[in-house]
């Protein structure tokens, strides 16, 4: 994940690793490019780890993105208790769903929580995506293959925008969102429907595909 | 000669009153590089009106102040001298005296109150102050020494030239062997490892010259150019004048050695800050994973559970989650920033109880380096750091 605009950081410091796996490897079973990271990181300072992660299995990165995207006004508190809510009432869900269900059916049913959510925005995600750009006067909507954080802040944002407007007003946002996450990991809802649309449009204007440059 | 005829220009000020801005210049024999000029009719005295602002030197246009070599010598006598005094006011061999030993001795000598170190009184060698200059680079015909003296760059220039007649020499050498049949493609190769090319600052440092960054890149690829070749090691502590070595960030971090109290438990102090907030840990062995923040339990002081992960998180790497006891006092700034705080003073104390290893990974991990990020200022024309006031269009 690289920062954007200017940072308090020097640019010469590294991105830290919190997670315990990569220290438990011993010399020996390092591939040649591990081998060249880590004497890289021998000799250069390393930045300090953010206070939303931790080395505990508990914390995951891809969440904690989720978190600070849905906090509003700095309220990481309200974002964090909507976040966990919601991973509650998923797993209720599922849990009732495999009791109800018959034994042949038992081991399809995923209850994991987190399993859910990183399948969910995985089948989020876009392949390819527009770009607005200027010829001749006139504004064309260019398709262009996109970086995986920017396909995965947009299968974020596309959740939480989903959430907050297309709710009826006396539904919880965890409702809400529990609903769409569940939806996306069966391929359905719409956020799933946003993105074949963002791919119809981007195979519509495929003529226009010359217009970038780079 | 600039310097006689600034003098000669300030005796002549001082010579002549100035009336009101308007100083009169009357020409007077005694100057010694005005050219008198002898007219057939009596020489009259001519009343020349000039301005005080035309006789005063433009001192910008001169350049930097320049110091000539007897001027530094002077400075370097009277530093030695100056610091065989020092040792003697202070009670040390004159001999054996350091550069802290003279700090130690002016901090005390002159105790300053400033905020700015940079003000306060400081006495180190000539070399550190006085920046490096040039000598002249021309003879006393006008005829410069240097033969690329008129590209500009002389010595960037000069520098090229001989690192490509090393690489001359090598393809030189090259043949000489391919000739005698003794060519072979595997030979001793120059040890780059831990090592990094110079950049633009170090490279002008010994030219004593600016150079741009375009510069410096071509420079690198004609080196990098010469170590392609297989003969290179020929010429290898040429270009190892232009490597610096990376030192290992691991060994930077200090690490307190661990004390013992009355009950035989060792235990260790560590300090963190984090955006206002400063925090003092003490980590004691033989516990049961208690923490204590301000006296208070951390359950009651850290309510939100994002804070008392990041209070277990140098714990938890380290897998020593339930057998430390921790202690700490912090104060200052927020919720967050006291649990950046905490967090970064256990890390520092449990440094004193783990191997070298460990603490490399601690380092990669990203919890012994302070955060650097603090609120941004305010500035004025605007309403916040970033914000601007809302336009108007009128």
């Amino acid at each position: 994940v690289l920062p954007v605009r200017w940072t308090r950081y020097n640019p010469y410091y590294l991105e830290p690793e919190p997670s315990r796996e990569v220290y438990r490897i011993p010399v020996t079973e390092l591939t040649d490019e591990q081998k060249a990271a880590q004497e890289l990181k021998a000799v250069r300072p390393i930045k300090a780890t953010p206070s939303g992660l931790t080395s505990s299995v508990f914390s995951d990165p891809t969440v904690s993105k989720f978190v600070n995207m849905m906090m509003e006004d700095g309220d990481k508190v309200l974002a964090r208790s909507i976040i966990t809510q919601t991973f509650e009432s998923m797993k209720r869900k599922q849990v009732e769903k495999y009791h109800k269900a018959p034994a042949t059916e038992k081991e399809g049913i995923e209850c994991n929580p987190y399993t859910i959510f990183h399948q969910a925005l995985e089948n989020c995600k876009p392949i390819i995506g527009l770009i607005s750009i200027q010829k001749g006067g006139k504004y064309y909507q260019v398709p262009t293959p996109l970086t995986d954080s920017r396909r995965r802040f947009l299968a974020m944002k596309w959740l939480i925008t989903e959430c907050r407007d297309n709710k009826h007003r006396r539904t919880h946002m965890y409702e809400k969102l529990s609903q769409e996450l569940l939806a996306a990991f069966m391929n359905e809802g719409n956020v799933i429907k946003r993105k074949h649309d963002m791919h119809k449009m981007a195979e519509a204007n495929r003529a226009f595909a010359h217009y970038r440059w780079w | 000669m600039s310097k006689m005829a600034a003098s000669s220009g300030r005796a002549l000020k001082s010579f002549v009153q100035g009336c009101c801005g308007c100083s009169s210049v009357i020409l007077p024999s005694i100057a010694r590089n005005v050219i008198l000029q002898k007219p057939a009719v009596t020489v009259l005295a001519r009343l020349v009106c000039t301005s005080s602002t035309l006789q005063r030197k433009n001192i910008a246009a001169a350049g930097p102040e320049k110091y000539t070599q007897e001027f530094i010598k002077k400075q370097i006598e009277e530093f030695n001298i100056g610091k065989r005094h020092l040792a003697n006011m202070m009670g040390e061999d004159p001999e054996t005296f350091t550069q802290e030993g003279i700090d130690r001795a002016i901090a005390y000598l002159f105790p300053s109150g400033l905020f700015e170190k940079r003000a306060r009184p400081v006495m180190k060698h000539p070399d550190e102050i006085f920046p490096k200059q040039r000598a002249v680079q021309w003879g006393e015909d006008g005829r410069p020494f240097h033969f690329l003296f008129y590209t500009g760059k002389q010595s960037y220039y000069s520098l090229m030239h001989d690192t490509f007649g090393k690489f001359l020499d090598i393809q030189k050498y090259q043949d000489s062997m391919r000739a005698e049949g003794l060519f072979s493609q595997d030979t001793k190769q120059v040890n780059l490892i831990g090592s990094r090319w110079m950049i633009k600052e170090e490279l002008e440092e010994i030219l004593v010259q600016p150079i741009s960054d375009h510069d410096c890149l071509r420079f690198i690829q004609l080196l990098e150019r010469i170590l392609a070749l297989p003969y290179c090691s020929i010429e290898e502590e040429y270009i190892q004048r232009f490597r610096r070595a990376l030192e290992v960030q691991s060994k930077k971090q200090k690490i307190e050695p661990l004390q013992y109290d009355e009950n035989e438990v060792a235990f260790s102090i560590g300090e963190g800050r984090r955006k206002t907030a400063t925090a003092t840990a003490t980590v004691r062995d033989n516990g049961s994973g208690n923490i204590t923040v301000n006296g208070v339990d951390y359950l009651l002081y850290f309510p939100v559970l994002q804070d008392r992960e990041q209070l277990m998180f140098p714990f938890q790497f380290l897998d020593r989650l339930g057998k430390h006891d921790m202690e700490c006092k912090v104060t200052g700034g927020g919720r967050s920033a006291q649990a950046g705080a905490i967090r970064l003073a256990t890390a520092r104390a449990l440094l004193s109880f783990i191997t070298e290893n460990e603490v490399e990974s601690m380092r990669q991990a990203g919890l012994l380096t302070p955060d650097p990020r603090v609120k941004e200022r305010q500035k004025p024309g605007q309403e916040g750091a970033r914000r601007k006031f809302t336009w108007n269009k009128r």
